[in-house]
């Protein structure tokens, strides 16, 4: 098969398999709906259970988990890419970090946005997070006029562990309520029950994926080395600020919506690697579909499993993540 | 006569002995990090023996004037050896707490968070073990006196399903945290001639999503606030998302804010009036 | 010491090939790598640049492939100033094959042969069948066609080499793109230390296919490398490198010759041609009791 024939079959399958998984996790749940009911106009919204369920509590939470999923996974395939290195995650250069401060911040001193439907701690979240990209920027920039992937990943490094740090200070700080606010928070919640933080999530991650849909070439050539690639043409410096910039701002919207959920940005891209090779071309656009599905699918299982209560979907993600990702290092050796 | 002055001299014993065992197990400084102990402590006018209180006392405002030494979580130990208590209430989870006091040979008191009926029991207790007995069981009988007199007032009467929440994110529907069929709030609804949607629930609290809340759909939703209403936070109009639910669609949503709320202590007895004139709102009109 | 390069090329005198002006570079803030260099490299040539570690020439080779720029000086490519020709133009007629190539993505033989038609393909074009093509022709020349279904990882180092040489000549094939009135340019082919870390047979490999890639295609080939034996078996002509500074530079014959070894390395040595392969051979006898020129 040609790649150009590849590239469109892994559009059409990965896609596929991720709108099926989202068109079926609404119809899923703890409560059971009637499809027909959800969608009879005749009885009227306020009144009508089933639609409220599917509009208001579902929907959005699958459409949350497909924007944060996707957003995770395609990060993390640009941040290996760029670093070189297959367990780089969306987490590795402080991002996730900076917007867990910005979120515990919020929490703990109880700032509240004054407007109805709209929470100051994912606002919050996406300042921190906007912080700790910039901070890594321009650390890794102060030496040269490039982007040295190695300043960055110290960098990164550094900045998580100052952040936690912080972030354990401001904890200190907290009463009993905020620290269990807080941890809750770092266990990740797709329950958003309302359209708006999904929309103001859009232009952000619009915003990468646009950048994404140009660098999986550059990410090719890039990954074998800077001088591979730039003996190739490829500007190296543009595209690794682009890559960088771009997967931490979706990293970024990502953690602000859902909070840090944890190995969608490792294991997806690893078993898109196993099915359709390396070529970021096809690993990009399939681990961002296969991101949106694999969230989604945890999510349902953490809302289905021990009906009432709720596992946080971030502890589903890695009781299916590190046992996965165990395994590969195993089959690796 | 030998006998008489002989059983005189034996009671007389007796009663000095009585009386100095007692003085001896009477603590005089006695020191308690629980919002809800400290104000049983001083209820019962055990308050002028009280020499530390946590950082999270506020009531009664005299027991801000105590010397601080910490909260539930971090408890300031070397604080509270020097301020040489002969008393010391810990909670029940704090077994760090509890071996540092033991290791010093400084008596303590356990308690924990529990049901409704326990509250009056541990100011039974806590009574005895203060030296304040008689002021201890008036204060107790006050409170499951109050408490009778408001189930007495809503008995025989329908009980709205209620969803009892004491934790929201501000502004949204994320992070509710409701009371599950375990614990004092779950007692105080049922006293107040409630029903817990969460009544299956053998937990002390659930997180709530919004889905929940629908397929729960409770007639009245209250909210259980610390501090003053507007402090607390909460935007109530944040529940208009889930219209479906009954107690949105009537409007029958209300803030219990103020500090003693969210408080097992001697002032339970308000908090369980107030939810009842909530739900019950034509018994208790004068 | 000679200031500048006099190389014989392929054919006559014309402007054509790779020249270095004047060309100085040092990091930000640091020594200077390179100073006042000159070289011409005409078509055809098949250069090495020689000198130990630290003389600068992994810089120059950058400096001349484009992917450096000089802090002083100028490189022109057919006449033309490098700085002025476009990033993309540079890739498909100056390829680089750096020393080691270690992945960290599982890459297969034939995607890295194909990577390098970049530089050919527009801004969301995909590979066609002409560049499939051109990309079987470059394993085929570097004698890798029957790998093109491994993953380059569980190549040997020799065959990774071999490969990685396979798509810098995939980068520089015109062919179905060219435009047919311009005269043939120069393509150069730049390779950093190619057999440094390769097995004795390997190092006998890749001199005979870059032997034969500038034999038959007039490839002009420039090697940066500290090994004397392969530069005296391998490049017709030579740029000795001297803490930045140019020693020297001329045909082999001339060039290795034991006054400027011992300037350059502080060795003795032997330098005898061999009946067997008709090249010379350097063999070092023993430290220099002069100390190198400064």
């Amino acid at each position: 098969m040609t790649i150009g024939r590849r590239i469109a079959v892994t559009w059409l399958l990965f896609g596929a398999g991720a709108v099926v998984v989202c068109l079926v996790a609404p119809l899923v749940g703890s409560t059971s709906i009637n499809l027909w009911r959800v969608f009879d106009s005749s009885i009227p919204f306020p009144d009508n259970t089933d639609a409220q369920i599917f509009f208001v509590a579902r929907l959005p939470r699958v459409l949350a988990g497909a924007l944060v999923g996707s957003s995770l996974a395609a990060s993390g395939v640009v941040l290996q890419a760029l670093l070189r290195n297959p367990l780089a995650t969306p987490f590795t250069l402080g991002v996730s970090a900076g917007a867990a401060l910005g979120a515990m911040l919020a929490i703990t001193f109880n700032l509240s946005s004054g407007i109805a439907g709209f929470s100051a701690v994912p606002i919050a979240s996406f300042a921190g997070s906007l912080g700790a990209m910039a901070i890594v920027y321009g650390l890794a920039r102060a030496r040269r006029s490039g982007l040295s992937t190695n300043v960055l990943l110290l960098a990164g490094v550094t900045l998580n562990s100052f952040f936690s740090a912080l972030i354990l200070f401001v904890q200190f700080l907290s009463d009993f309520t905020q620290t269990f606010r807080t941890v809750r928070w770092l266990m990740g919640d797709l329950d958003v029950s309302s359209y708006a933080p999904l929309i103001a999530a859009l232009p952000p991650i619009g915003l990468s994926f646009a950048a994404f849909a140009v660098l999986p070439r550059r990410m090719n050539l890039l990954s074998i080395s800077d001088e591979s690639a730039a003996s190739r043409g490829v500007d190296v410096h543009r595209t690794q600020r682009l890559a960088f910039l771009s997967a931490s701002l979706a990293t970024g919207a990502a953690v602000s919506l859902g909070g840090p959920v944890g190995f969608i940005g490792i294991v997806v891209p690893h078993l898109v690697r196993l099915m359709v090779g390396a070529d970021h071309r096809l690993v990009l656009p399939a681990s961002a579909f296969g991101g949106a599905a694999f969230l989604v699918a945890c999510d349902s299982i953490s809302r289905t499993a021990l009906a009432p209560l709720e596992i946080p979907v971030g502890v589903v993600t890695a009781i299916i993540g590190g046992p996965f990702f165990l395994w590969l290092l195993i089959r690796h050796r | 006569m030998a006998a008489h002055t002989t059983s005189l001299i034996a009671v007389a014993l007796l009663s000095l002995y009585a009386v100095s065992v007692t003085a001896q197990t009477r603590p005089q400084r006695i020191i308690s990090i629980i919002p809800s102990v400290t104000e049983m402590l001083f209820a019962m006018g055990a308050g002028p023996r009280v020499v530390g209180v946590g950082n999270f006392d506020r009531y009664p405002p005299e027991a801000l004037t105590r010397a601080k030494v910490g909260g539930l979580i971090d408890p300031d130990i070397e604080r509270i050896i020097s301020l040489k208590p002969d008393l010391v209430i810990v909670y029940g989870t704090q077994s760090d707490l509890r071996a540092q006091m033991e290791r010093a040979g400084i008596p303590i008191f356990p308690y924990q968070h529990s049901g409704l009926a326990d509250i009056t029991q541990t100011i039974r207790e806590l009574g005895t073990r203060v030296g304040r007995h008689r002021e201890s069981t008036a204060l107790a009988a006050r409170i499951e006196a109050d408490i009778a007199d408001v189930r007495t007032r809503v008995s025989g009467r329908p009980r709205p399903r209620t969803l009892i929440v004491f934790g929201r994110d501000a502004e949204t529907l994320r992070g509710i945290y409701a009371s599950g069929a375990v614990g004092f709030l779950h007692d105080m609804l049922e006293a107040a001639g409630g029903a817990n949607v969460f009544d299956d629930v053998k937990r002390q609290s659930i997180q709530t999503t919004s889905e929940l809340a629908i397929a729960r759909a409770p007639d009245v939703i209250i909210e259980i606030g610390a501090g003053t209403a507007s402090a607390s936070g909460r935007n109530l109009r944040a529940w208009d998302a889930i219209v479906a639910v009954p107690a949105v669609r009537n409007k029958r949503i209300y803030l219990l804010a103020g500090d003693g709320m969210m408080n097992p202590g001697p002032r339970i007895s308000e908090s369980v009036r107030r939810v009842a004139e909530v739900l019950h709102p034509d018994a208790f009109r004068k | 010491m000679r200031p500048t390069a006099a190389i014989s090329g392929s054919g006559g005198k014309d402007d054509r090939g790779l020249a270095a002006d004047g060309v100085s570079f040092a990091y930000r803030g640091g020594e200077p790598v390179l100073i006042g260099v000159n070289a011409e490299i005409p078509r055809g040539s098949l250069v090495g640049i020689l000198g130990p570690n630290g003389s600068g020439k992994t810089t120059l080779l950058r400096i001349l492939g484009g992917l450096l720029t000089p802090s002083g000086g100028r490189v022109t490519l057919d006449g033309e100033l490098l700085r002025s020709i476009s990033r993309a133009t540079i890739a498909r007629r100056m390829a680089m094959v750096p020393q080691e190539t270690q992945l960290a993505f599982e890459y297969g033989v034939l995607e890295m042969a194909m990577m390098g038609r970049y530089p050919h393909l527009g801004a969301f074009e995909i590979e066609g069948p002409g560049d499939l093509a051109i990309a079987r022709d470059a394993l085929r020349a570097t004698g890798t066609l029957h790998l093109e279904s491994r993953l380059f990882n569980t190549l040997s180092g020799g065959e990774k080499q071999r490969v990685v040489i396979a798509g810098a000549l995939s980068q520089l094939d015109e062919r179905g793109r060219e435009n047919p009135s311009r005269p043939r340019s120069t393509d150069v082919l730049l390779l950093d230390e190619p057999t440094a870390s390769l097995d004795l047979a390997y190092q006998l490999e890749i001199r005979s296919i870059l032997h034969t890639l500038n034999a038959e295609r007039g490839l002009t080939i420039v090697v940066s490398t500290h090994d004397l034996n392969l530069a005296a078996g391998l490049c017709r002509d030579l740029i000795l490198l001297d803490r930045g500074r140019i020693l020297a530079a001329g045909p082999t014959a001339s060039i290795l010759e034991p006054s400027l070894i011992r300037t350059l390395y502080g060795v003795d040595v032997d330098i005898a041609r061999n009946a067997r392969t008709g090249h010379l051979t350097v063999v070092p006898v023993a430290r220099s009791a002069e100390l190198p020129q400064p």
